[in-house]
């Protein structure tokens, strides 16, 4: 094993020591000397940022030096029970998909340390913020380091207490109704991912009394083995339980869909991600768009063994795979949040719903076998997501600015409605913001799926893998055509949002006076552009005859942890859906023109709509569109219908069952009465007859013992407190005369 | 019998009367004064209690460092203490929750204190005792014993509806209890030569086999009530928001779980086939104990009645990995049991706190304490996420390693239908404490009184220090927590020896396929 591959915990070291620094002395610094103190602050949490990145390159040659064979690096035991035959330990797993997510999470996440140094400046939290983007790269390395499903777990749920964290970071600020929108959006996140997170938790338990193990590659060997040796039953470890194979598979595979869709904001869990946008829009970039909500394809693509062996299973017995199950998820997903883009005015909301589409996109790759289409896919949008996302808080910097220039030029000017976010009050910033506009034009393009910008190559990708297999997958053919739409929708409301913000004319005094951010905001938009048009020769097909040195990169890094590859070549797994190597002339002409179109269309249709904030949207006119989703269907169906109805449902059970009928009713009236009834009869009836001398005895020490514990000003205590006793001594002289006489 | 001395659990057990004779003896005792004997009488019986952690040792099954003498010989009643590994955990929580409670009662109890502190450390020897008895007699005067200090530091320290509160924690649980004497008597009188002796009885206990579910049900209802299992559970909110903050810590903390600790001494090796009869059912009573005690917690309005409700959420999970009668489900059940101590002790030493200055627990007196108490806040922020099972934190452990027995368990038909109901108990944690966490804490500050509050003190930051050692060592590397229990826990497993139990029939049937 490569010495290098020991510098492992130090992926997880810099950024905890990013925690400690800014949790515990950073805002000392920033609330001593402002300027210096942000300097401090923000630069400490970044280096520890690059730092990160820098181990993770040094990995990624000690995986080169060693054949990329993968790697555990132990760390210690974690939970082990001997009794149960359960052992889980803390360890990382250094192969080349870990790895290719590690330095996406450290790469684009230095890259928006560096921007949040400018985009926070001056807000009151500094250190807090830094603090907390920090851990969330120490939790995101946990989450795909680990080598086993409950580290892996670890890091899942701790990204989502980041997400949390960021989501409410300006929690005191309320909306215009008074109600707590932030908080709100952060809790909403939470549970949505809890409810996801549920799901996760079963399927790894299961995963354990099926294999034994949750260590990934102990589940994955004894999938295999239990698949070759046409086991139909498999036998629950120490049980004599049994089981199913195809069963047990399909239920895991499921639940960690579940669990995926949580994540990674598919239907019909997706709710939280647009509301998320409340968060810091740096946060937003690299958690929101980049990196975390990625986790969902990562976990599915770590999987992909028992995603394959579930559709090589159900290939011969004729029903419907988990792996279908995820390909039509991920596909409805990206068309229906392709819709509900088109009817969105917040400019990070449009591409929130964008960013759903496209995960939509990535889990539909996986679920159709094209791990290595999903992860590249992945890279591609980390780079154009993250930089749009960016140039997005980079407008709305600028807006504000304006705004802030109007507020003191003009006096009197009525802005009750300035929303910096809304796009109809912005228009015609090409000029004043160059460098965010050519960015934003780059990242646009790119998620349109323009030649030759990076998210053309791997959208295309997808679309023909789901093309060249239609005719084994009958299925595909409808994938093929959810995914062509929600491509068509992707180049419209960008084409749209491109439109509308920085061509035409400004819609509002401040977006006449915006103006270009500062450097160190501006930087890394030209950084990640870059990345954003050339990202595509990561993993370039075949064109035509040509093949170059870089072609497939990506491919042949892949196929060392990703065993689907291995199975195939083996011959145990005849039945997988094969990506094609070279560009598919057809698919690649198809959908750079009906992107191009598209998006030709959305410059054609909003070329002077609208003229002002008030007018209506062009689109508005088409039927369904803003009525059906428009109105976000599902979101209402929660807030509407199921908050409500368990808000109330919890209030009866809790006041009017628990305490009025169970507390007050039942135990005061009906248990707490009869005994005074009984009390009083025993003690009025019964013992004014005058019973024999050792009861009157055994009554007065009662009676005694009753006084001395009584503090109640009731007196229905003692009464109740002697019939208990009374009860218990005539139990127990009854019951214990024949052992007294022995 | 055999006599046996090795006094180190005696010393244990009794230290806290030191402090007792002290604080009685000593005339013109200034407040401060009390307040550190009873610091550093609780202080010396956690040392002893590592002391007796050094000498455990984790392999050997049985009991360890055993005190063992006759007390009342024609009875068969012997004055028999030892641990193991079902027991050193509880035995720990004991004593590291009774010192912070101690602590933390400095600044909140402001009359008749020397009392109070005697009343404290009264209350420790009785729970140390119920821990370690090994003699059913003995076990029964400990844990009757409790009740006293408790009932006292709940009718005379507590808040506006003490005494009410105060006599229905002591009614209640007495009444369960009885019939649990009834069944001690039974048995002891059942065996022969007479004996009380816990192992004793577990050899014997074919003798009274034929009458196990009777018997099962009189220690059981006397345990649910304690737990408690809904729906035995009527108690609790009112000792828990009447009581004073070191005393729902306490309450919270350990007397809960003398009622798991019980099913597990008792219920479990005494009657094997009831136990296994009685599991699907009680599970059934644990997992609506954890969605109703969730729900209800989240329709409060008080902050402490909110994290009393929470409890009874919790301690579902932990009666149901007992009866899982796993190794994972048992083991787990103890150490959520640990678990439930730290965590919610620590929210109810955070009420406390907020109580303390503010005098009210209505949440929507609160509200945008971040602002004002940012450490206390963050602080309790790792709590919440601790009792709402973030994993990194104890309380995901326990509920892990809990969720994962109870879907082996073999008298649970099909045990996946009981975990997927469990596991919901996760999403509604999240549901109840981050609504909690949000009225209280996020926000602004909306109620002008709260722009006074001072952040957290020196001692208190100890206390929840010491609170958030634990939350992350379980944490992060509970595997020495599962060492200490595994062989004594796997060797009861073993001993029940009910067929079910062996056999594991196939019962794992899952989408009919």
């Amino acid at each position: 094993m490569n010495e290098l591959f020991n510098l492992a915990p130090l992926i997880l070291v810099f950024p905890i020591i990013g925690v400690l620094f800014n949790g515990l002395v950073g805002r000392r610094f920033v609330d001593h000397d402002r300027k210096t103190g942000e300097r401090w602050s923000g630069w400490f949490a970044t280096i520890m940022a690059l730092s990160a990145f820098v181990v993770v390159v040094l990995l990624n040659l000690a995986l080169h030096a060693n054949h990329f064979h993968a790697e555990t690096v132990m760390l210690w035991d974690w939970i082990v029970i001997p009794g149960q035959g359960l052992s889980i330990p803390w360890a990382m797993q250094i192969d080349t998909l870990s790895v290719a997510m590690m330095l996406v999470v450290t790469g684009v996440g230095s890259i928006i340390h560096i921007y949040s140094i400018g985009y926070m400046h001056g807000d009151p939290d500094y250190s807090r913020y830094f603090a907390y983007l920090n851990l969330f790269l120490f939790f995101m390395l946990i989450l795909v380091a680990g080598n086993n499903y409950l580290v892996l777990f670890v890091g899942w749920e701790g990204v989502g207490l980041c997400s949390y964290l960021l989501i409410g970071f300006w929690h005191e600020r309320l909306a215009k109704d008074g109600t707590m929108k932030n908080a709100n959006a952060a809790r909403k996140a939470m549970i949505a991912n809890r409810v996801g997170d549920a799901a996760m938790i079963l399927g790894i338990i299961l995963t354990f009394w099926v294999f034994g193990s949750v260590e990934f590659n102990h589940v994955f060997e004894e999938a295999i083995h239990i698949f070759e040796s046409h086991e139909e039953m498999v036998t629950l470890v120490s049980t004599n339980i049994e089981m199913a194979f195809s069963t047990a598979l399909f239920a895991i595979t499921v639940l960690f869909l579940i669990a995926a869709t949580g994540k990674s904001a598919q239907l019909v869990l997706h709710v939280w991600l647009p509301d998320a946008m409340a968060g810091p829009t740096p946060a937003s970039s690299l958690i929101h768009a980049a990196t975390m909500v990625t986790s969902g394809i990562y976990l599915i693509v770590r999987s992909n063994v028992l995603y394959e062996l579930s559709r090589a299973l159900s290939v011969h017995s004729g029903t419907i795979s988990s792996s279908d199950i995820v390909a039509l998820v991920g596909a409805s997903t990206a068309l229906y949040a392709g819709l509900i883009a088109f009817t969105q005015y917040d400019i990070k909301k449009v591409l929130a719903y964008s960013t759903v589409s496209q995960l939509g996109f990535m889990i539909a790759a996986a679920g159709m076998g094209a791990y290595v289409a999903a992860m590249f896919h992945l890279i591609t949008h980390a780079f154009f997501k993250a930089l749009l996302f960016m140039g997005a808080g980079s407008v709305i910097h600028g807006m504000e600015h304006g705004h802030h220039e109007v507020a003191h030029g003009h006096h009197g000017h009525d802005d009750d409605g300035f929303d910096p976010q809304d796009m109809r009050y912005m228009g015609g910033l090409r000029k004043l913001m160059p460098v965010t506009f050519w960015t934003y034009l780059v990242g646009a393009l790119a998620l349109a799926g323009i030649f030759p910008f990076a998210g053309f190559w791997s959208k295309d990708e997808i679309l023909a893998h789901a093309n060249a297999n239609q005719g084994e997958y009958g299925l595909f053919l409808v994938l093929f055509i959810l995914l062509a739409l929600a491509a068509v929708c992707t180049a419209f409301y960008m084409g749209r949002q491109l439109r509308m913000v920085f061509w035409g004319q400004p819609r509002h005094e401040a977006a006449r006076h915006a103006h270009e951010s500062s450097p160190i905001m501006t930087f890394p938009l030209v950084l990640l552009a870059v990345f954003g048009t050339v990202a595509g020769l990561f993993n370039l097909p075949k064109v035509l005859t040509l093949e170059f040195g870089w072609s497939l990169t990506l491919e042949h890094w892949l196929e060392h942890s990703i065993q689907t590859f291995e199975l195939m070549e083996e011959g145990i797994l005849a039945h997988v859906p094969h990506t094609p190597t070279s560009l598919i002339v057809e698919v690649a002409a198809l959908s750079l023109g009906l992107a191009l179109v598209s998006m030709g269309l959305a410059f054609y249709v909003y070329r002077d709509k609208p003229k002002t904030a008030a007018d209506p949207d062009p689109t508005q006119k088409i039927p369904g569109l803003w009525s059906v989703f428009g109105r976000l269907p599902i979101d209402s169906f929660y807030m509407k219908l199921l908050v409500p109805w368990f808000n109330r449902f919890s209030a009866w059970l809790g006041f009017k069952f628990e305490w009025s009928f169970w507390h007050d009713f039942f135990h005061e009236r009906v248990i707490r009465d009869t005994f005074v009834w009984f009390a009083d009869l025993s003690a009025n009836v019964l013992d004014a007859q005058g019973v024999d001398g050792i009861v009157n005895g055994l009554g007065s020490v009662t009676r005694w013992l009753a006084d001395g514990i009584r503090v109640s000003q009731t007196g229905y205590a003692r009464t109740y407190a002697l019939s208990v006793f009374l009860g218990t001594v005539v139990l127990l002289i009854y019951f214990l005369w024949p052992y007294v006489m022995r | 019998m055999e006599s046996e001395f090795n006094g180190l659990l005696t010393l244990l057990t009794f230290f806290p009367l030191v402090g007792v004779l002290i604080l009685l003896l000593w005339r013109g005792v200034s407040d401060t004064q009390i307040k550190w004997t009873a610091i550093i009488t609780s202080a010396v019986t956690l040392v002893i209690s590592v002391v007796v952690l050094a000498s455990f040792r984790a392999g050997d099954p049985g009991l360890q460092m055993v005190d063992r003498a006759a007390w009342i010989p024609s009875w068969g009643i012997s004055y028999y203490m030892g641990i193991d590994g079902i027991s050193i955990l509880m035995v720990l929580l004991t004593t590291i929750i009774s010192l912070l409670a101690i602590i933390s009662s400095w600044s909140a109890i402001e009359t008749q204190v020397k009392q109070y502190y005697i009343f404290m450390l009264l209350l420790q020897v009785g729970m140390m005792g119920v821990f370690l008895a090994q003699d059913m007699f003995l076990f029964y005067v400990f844990w009757e014993f409790t009740l006293i200090p408790m009932y006292f530091l709940i009718g005379i320290w507590g808040g506006g509806r003490r005494v009410y509160a105060a006599i229905k924690f002591f009614l209640y649980t007495m009444a369960g209890s009885l019939l649990m004497l009834l069944a001690i008597l039974y048995m002891g009188l059942q065996t022969d030569p007479i004996t009380f002796a816990i192992p004793d009885l577990v050899a014997q206990r074919a003798t009274f086999a034929g009458v196990q579910n009777l018997l099962f049900i009189g220690f059981f209802v006397a345990f649910a009530i304690k737990v408690p299992i809904f729906p035995f559970h009527s108690w609790l909110p009112d000792a828990h928001t009447e009581a004073p903050t070191a005393g729902s810590v306490i309450l919270a903390g350990i007397l809960l779980k003398m009622g798991t600790y019980g099913l597990i001494r008792f219920n479990l090796p005494l009657f094997p086939q009831a136990s296994a009869d009685f599991a699907p059912y009680i599970a059934v009573l644990a997992i609506i104990g954890i969605i109703y005690g969730a729900i209800v917690a989240f329709a409060q309005q008080d902050v402490k009645k909110l994290v009393a409700y929470s409890s009874i959420s919790h301690l579902g999970f932990v009666v149901l990995g007992i009866f899982s009668l796993t190794a994972a489900g048992v083991q787990g059940g103890i150490l959520q049991g640990f678990n439930h101590g730290i965590s919610s002790g620590a929210l109810f030493f955070i009420v406390g706190i907020l109580y303390e200055q503010r005098h009210t627990r209505e949440m929507k007196e609160y509200g945008g304490i971040w602002k004002v108490m940012p450490v206390f806040s963050v602080l309790t922020l790792i709590i919440v996420l601790s009792s709402m099972g973030l994993p990194g934190l104890n309380g995901f452990v326990g509920e892990f390693t809990i969720l994962l027995g109870s879907m082996g368990a073999a008298t649970f038909a099909p045990a996946w239908i009981y975990t997927a109901f469990a596991v919901t108990g996760v999403i509604l944690a999240a549901v109840y404490l981050l609504w909690m966490f949000q009225r209280v804490f996020l926000g602004p500050v909306t109620v002008e009184a709260n722009n006074k509050l001072r952040d957290i003190n020196t001692r208190d930051l100890f206390v929840m220090c010491v609170f958030l050692l634990f939350v992350f060592w379980v944490g992060i590397a509970p595997s020495g927590f599962f060492n200490l229990m595994d062989t004594s826990v796997t060797t009861l497993l073993a001993d029940m020896n009910v067929p079910e139990l062996a056999q594991r029939v196939a019962t794992f049937a899952l989408l009919g396929q």
